[in-house]
């Protein structure tokens, strides 16, 4: 009975050899496009502003502003052991990832905000586009998680 | 021997890869384009077909062509083509994954605005992986070089 769980470990079974980045990179591809594909579903699906208030498009335009605010630094040039310091050095680099990170989470927040403050709280008969901003939002936000915090720089050398 | 030249006067680098008569290189060249006009003929199908009629889904072209872009660029600007991984290959392979989901994106949005009907849209999709597919084993076969230069084309 104590043993069962043994051989459940997947650890072991999925190679995180040389393909970690490769499968680090699909997975983010995936989740960042599959999240703005959404939205453009649920922007031709509704058109009317009424269905559908266009202006909640911002919160994935800041979403996609903070995926590459974050992925722009490396974890080596915050660590300060990068040989080039770029033009903002360690402090900046610092300040940058946590603006970056402070938006990402905004991000996310604020479309969840515009799912239960717009849509389900207002009692709207099609809830659709305030999903879609939701997923749209959480997609970017953990593909870009995956970008970051996947790739292993220890591959790059 | 007769196989060993044909198979010298296709490989540019002086390598051939022959098996029992019969180039590795050219089975998989046939393949491939087979792939692709099995591919093709699944796009062509979805929008031409008289029940559908519809020439939105050709615009997955336009996605076609680009898939490969960003992996060539990579490959020209990264020096060391030895190293599995790199900053540059791994921002490749994000945006070729990118074009890949907007590829199968397209025509799932198309039909849920009905400018196309499902059946096309199922055709099309098929079609889609049927190319990337082809364009995959491309790659894989043809990609792999220890010096891939651009006089090889």
């Amino acid at each position: 009975m104590s043993g069962f769980l043994e051989g459940l470990r997947c650890s072991e079974c999925i190679d995180w050899g040389e393909k970690r980045n490769t499968i680090a990179s699909i997975a983010a591809g995936v989740l960042f496009f599959t999240g703005w594909w959404i939205i453009i579903d649920a922007a031709i699906i509704c058109p009317t502003m009424e269905e559908f208030n266009h202006s909640y498009h911002a919160c994935g335009v800041i979403a996609t502003i903070t995926f590459l605010m974050i992925n722009a630094v490396s974890n080596g040039q915050v660590r300060g052991d990068s040989y080039s310091e770029g033009c903002l050095g360690q402090t900046g680099a610092c300040i940058w990832l946590f603006i970056g990170f402070m938006l990402a989470f905004g991000s996310l927040i604020a479309s969840m905000w515009i799912l239960f403050g717009g849509y389900v709280a207002k009692e709207k008969a099609i809830v659709y586009s305030g999903i879609a901003v939701f997923f749209q939002n959480a997609f970017i936000f953990f593909g870009g998680l995956v970008f970051k915090f996947g790739l292993t720089e220890a591959l790059w050398q | 021997t007769k196989w060993s030249l044909v198979c010298e006067s296709r490989s540019a680098s002086g390598q051939h890869t022959c098996s029992a008569g019969v180039c590795i290189r050219e089975t998989a060249l046939i393949s491939l384009s087979f792939g692709g006009a099995i591919g093709l003929m699944f796009l062509m199908l979805g929008c031409a077909l008289p029940i559908y009629n519809q020439y939105w889904p050709l615009f997955v072209l336009f996605f076609y062509i680009l898939s490969p872009i960003p992996y060539c660029i990579a490959r020209r600007l990264v020096d060391d083509t030895d190293a599995m991984s790199n900053a540059c290959k791994e921002l490749a392979i994000f945006l070729t994954t990118g074009i890949v989901v907007s590829a199968f994106g397209l025509p799932i949005v198309f039909a849920r605005a009905h400018l196309i009907e499902w059946g096309a849209c199922a055709l099309v999709l098929t079609g889609n992986t049927v190319i990337f597919a082809t364009i995959l084993g491309f790659f894989l076969v043809f990609g792999s070089n220890d010096d891939f230069s651009w006089q090889q084309w």
